[in-house]
């Protein structure tokens, strides 16, 4: 009937009053979204990104204000309105799903009770039919058995359930206007595939408009009709989902697609290019162009004149003097910037670590009486079970599983944070099964820990020079008057310098953080180091500089390195050989390119096909496994992966055999276990996963 | 074809506070001649047209510009709108036919779409027509053909074996009675992938069905 756009922004600015002054938190931000039609928002982590959604909303805070600009929703004007005339006209037709699913759900209220009351306060309907409404539409997301659904507490949820309760909440109302905040980036891998397909779908179905706010180029061409990207609370390129991947036109654009690890890449072959510098702060934007200190491209004009947003021939729009003269296939690296060059790995290296049979089972308290007493029967978490593998000196190995598949176990056991409950593991002669009050110091040396979030693991109230000083004191790694020399080089070595020594935490960046989380570990030479997910908190073009510095420093030390991500692009593209472990136990392990290429495992393979690939045309697989993963108190016996495999009727009598028996590990070439059921033959039949241009090679 | 599938989603609509100048520019702003008034939870109130915007003379105590300026800068959507007990609606599930029937019987031109009690879309003549076009396959290019058939089983059935015969796809098709003819049914087909000359030279075999008409269309 009408063609006008559910949601028009236009030239909109919003400012933060703080003690300073107004901080311009975006300006200038355009755009429009059609009816059933998605709108992605990506860009680094401060680029202003959340900012527009919330001025959408007039969420802004106290402090926060729309200094300029139009917001129009489904023709009328949502700015300059009082609270009250803005509830009504918004009222029900604009609904938000946030990040966290556990912070959007209240903890203390079942989830019937929240549910329903989007329907009994809102629209005045009764209790009975209001819980008719939210069973149909939890069947609606796919929950299953929604009516017990309605009575548990969001903590009884796993964290994609709770994410489709929230969707589901959100859709209760049949909004005209949805708007998603990273709803997928706390979620596994294989779970965000599946809220993927179902916002797809949801979107065709109720013809809804969504706002969609990423910062994972992967979902962006998965979900995404039109993109805008942001840098810097500017919008510096809005075009066609298709037209961006395949010809990005802002050289921001470009370099995101550069610094991003694709599924085929590994690091042989091919070179992630971080973007240099930072995004600067909101107070501290150059005057020309804001991208133009981190630009390769940037000239006189870019410094001197900011450029406007303008329509290019091709139906783009962008923010850049010099678009059409870019070519981003004929760019090359700045000079000062040298490429990691990975060792090869040497096959014939002694390995350094071996496992064999490790396992670590946590005991669960009970809560009868019997159980205080100590009567009851002990029951344990099979936390890790069974990891044999062997790590050869200078490779990397990369772990990977979605949450709560005993990778951090794994780890936690290795470095001593946890004592073993079984099993044995060496390392360069040392036992590695007791936990760290039984170790030697030359073993604590030798071993050393990259964690998930620097943030939390260093001290805010020391100076980085002093924290970097304190492990070569404490291990006694060089004489006391060559310490500072020595974190003066270790700073070097991570591509920071001396001028690092006296600040404090705070004042880095998050990418500066980790890299002193890595000169940390390094500060006593050592020569395996754990990294737990050390580059999963950091934005894309941060993520890429850290990946090189990592390698970087393999390659100088020759230092060993266990590789713990989600990320299998990252995992793929950083490891020699990769483990893939699912509920405690590895299930595939071998050299990277052979995991990532047929014959897969079951679970592997369902893995692969759920990352979404930061290219629209690719046609992936699309492969999902059905349910939540299974407790590890009691898991399923015989293969632990029967419950959800999707292969399993490829087994005669429908995979019976995987319910009793434990699976045998079938040996592929070069070194590639599979620990399955069906036989190697078969599963080198199956097609190869869509994202993998390598996987046809063999 | 239900009303779910072919009525517009999401229409805009407004509160009952709303003046009735801001409606009448909201309509224009816009390009719709149709605006549900609803309450909390998108209850229907009633319904604005462009009609509900003519003066009304009876309700000015003079004709003075002045007079009628003050009476317009006071007037609500509220006061102007359809009430909603004498606005037909509609459920989504019903057929779309049921609908065009309700709508050419009543001499209507919009029918909000009502479920639960509250508004989850409107249908209204172009709504009807879009469907109309799409029934037929007009988006897409292909032949279109007029078969004439006696009414009697088994006779559409012989043409659909022809098609499957040729493996063609079929993307819109309708049937109605013959005007003027009795005892014969027209079936307008659209089939896709293949020319005029060879349509015409398959359908022209069928035994007791004559070819009509037949054209390309896009």
């Amino acid at each position: 009937m009408s063609t006008v756009p559910v949601l028009t922004v236009e030239n909109l600015a919003v400012a933060y009053q703080t003690r300073g002054g107004d901080v311009q938190a975006i300006r200038d931000i355009s755009f429009e979204i059609a009816r059933a039609q998605t709108f992605g928002l990506v860009g680094e982590s401060g680029c202003g990104k959340s900012t527009t959604a919330w001025a959408i909303l007039n969420f802004l805070g106290p402090n926060g204000a729309v200094k300029r600009g139009r917001i129009q929703f489904q023709g009328q004007d949502l700015l300059g309105r009082t609270a009250e005339e803005l509830r009504r006209l918004r009222g029900d037709q604009i609904a938000m799903v946030y990040q966290d699913p556990m912070q959007a759900l209240n903890p203390s209220v079942r989830i019937g009770e929240q549910m329903k009351e989007v329907l009994t306060v809102h629209r005045g309907l009764s209790d009975v039919a209001a819980t008719r409404r939210c069973v149909a539409m939890l069947e609606r997301v796919y929950m299953p058995d929604p009516e017990d659904i309605l009575r548990r507490y969001p903590h009884q949820l796993s964290g994609g359930q709770q994410q489709r309760v929230v969707i589901a909440t959100a859709l209760l109302n049949n909004p005209a206007l949805l708007i998603m905040d990273e709803p997928t980036t706390a979620l596994d891998v294989t779970v965000e595939a599946a809220v993927l397909d179902l916002i797809a779908e949801l979107r065709r179905d109720f013809d809804t408009a969504i706002l969609l706010i990423t910062h994972n180029l992967g979902v962006i061409a998965r979900t995404c009709d039109q993109v805008g990207v942001m840098y810097a609370g500017e919008l510096v390129e809005r075009a066609a989902v298709a037209d961006l991947f395949a010809d990005p036109q802002h050289p921001y654009t470009q370099g995101l697609l550069r610094a991003l690890p694709r599924l085929g890449a590994d690091k042989a072959d091919s070179v992630l290019y971080p973007i240099r510098g930072r995004v600067p702060l909101p107070g501290n934007r150059p005057s020309g162009c804001l991208f133009a200190p981190r630009c390769d491209y940037a000239q006189e004009l870019c410094r001197a004149e900011r450029p406007a947003l303008r329509l290019l021939p091709n139906g783009a729009w962008v923010r850049c003097h010099f678009a059409e003269e870019i070519d981003p296939a004929a760019w090359v690296p700045r000079d000062d910037f040298v490429p990691p060059r990975p060792q090869p790995a040497a096959s014939d290296s002694p390995p350094i670590l071996t496992a064999n049979g490790l396992k670590k089972y946590y005991s669960l308290p009970g809560n009868s009486l019997r159980d205080i007493l100590g009567l009851g029967e002990k029951r344990f978490v099979h936390a890790l079970e069974n990891a044999t593998f062997a790590v050869l000196r200078g490779t990397t190995l990369g772990v990977v599983g979605e949450s709560g598949s005993g990778k951090s176990t794994l780890v936690k056991t290795l470095i001593g944070l946890e004592a073993s409950s079984g099993g044995e593991a060496s390392f360069l002669g040392f036992d590695l099964t007791g936990d760290l009050s039984g170790r030697d110091t030359a073993l604590i040396r030798e071993l050393q820990m990259v964690f998930q979030n620097p943030d939390a693991t260093m001290n805010p109230a020391y100076t980085v020079g002093y924290q970097l000083a304190r492990p070569m004191r404490r291990l006694g790694i060089v004489p006391r008057s060559q310490i500072r020399a020595e974190v003066v080089r270790l700073l070097e070595s991570v591509r920071l310098g001396e001028n690092y020594l006296d600040r404090l935490p705070r004042q880095l960046s998050g990418g500066e953080k980790q890299r002193i989380g890595i000169a940390r570990a390094l500060a006593s030479r050592p020569e395996l180091v754990l990294c737990d997910e050390p580059v999963s908190a950091l934005d894309v073009s941060v993520q890429a500089a850290l990946l090189n510095l990592l390698l970087d420093v393999q390659r100088e030390y020759g230092t060993t390195l266990i590789f713990i991500a989600h990320d299998l692009s990252a995992v793929r593209y950083i490891s020699d050989q990769v483990a893939v472990m699912y509920l405690g136990e590895i299930v595939d392990i071998g050299p990277a390119e052979a995991i990532f290429a047929p014959p897969y495992h079951p679970y592997t393979e369902a893995l692969l096909s759920a990352i979404p690939s930061p290219d629209p045309l690719a046609r992936q697989q699309r492969i999902r496994l059905a349910g939540p993963v299974p407790s590890a108190v009691n898991p399923p016996g015989g293969c632990r992966f029967h419950t959800r495999c999707p292969r399993r009727e490829l087994l005669p009598d429908g995979g019976r055999i995987c319910a009793t028996d434990i699976p045998p590990w079938r040996d592929a070439d070069d070194g590639h276990r599979i620990l399955c059921h069906i036989p190697l033959e078969t599963l080198r039949a199956l097609p190869p996963v869509g994202a993998a241009p390598t996987a046809t090679s063999d | 074809m239900l009303v779910r599938d072919c009525m517009t989603r999401h229409p805009i609509m407004a509160p009952p506070t709303m003046l009735a100048t801001e409606a009448q520019h909201l309509m224009h702003e816009n390009d719709i001649r149709h605006l549900p008034v609803v309450g909390d939870g998108k209850r229907l109130l009633g319904l604005v047209d462009r009609m509900s915007f003519a003066l009304d003379p009876g309700a000015l105590p003079s004709l003075d510009l002045w007079e009628i300026t003050r009476h317009l800068s006071r007037l609500s959507v509220m006061d102007v709108m359809t009430p909603a007990d004498s606005v037909a609606t509609i459920p989504p599930d019903h057929s779309v036919e049921r609908a065009a029937r309700y709508m050419t019987e009543h001499g209507l031109s919009c029918l909000p779409v009502v479920e639960e009690e509250a508004v989850v879309g409107l249908l209204t003549k172009a709504d009807l027509l879009n469907a109309f076009q799409v029934l037929l396959g007009l988006p897409a290019e292909g032949v279109r053909v007029t078969m004439r058939m006696p009414d009697q089983p088994g006779e559409f059935a012989k043409l659909t074996a022809v098609l499957g015969r040729q493996s063609w796809g079929v993307m819109g098709m309708g049937t109605f009675p013959t005007p003027r003819r009795e005892g014969f049914y027209d079936a307008v087909v659209k089939i896709c992938g293949v020319g005029v000359d060879e349509v015409l030279a398959v359908l022209s075999q069928v035994t007791g069905q004559e070819v009509v008409d037949i054209r390309e269309v896009v």
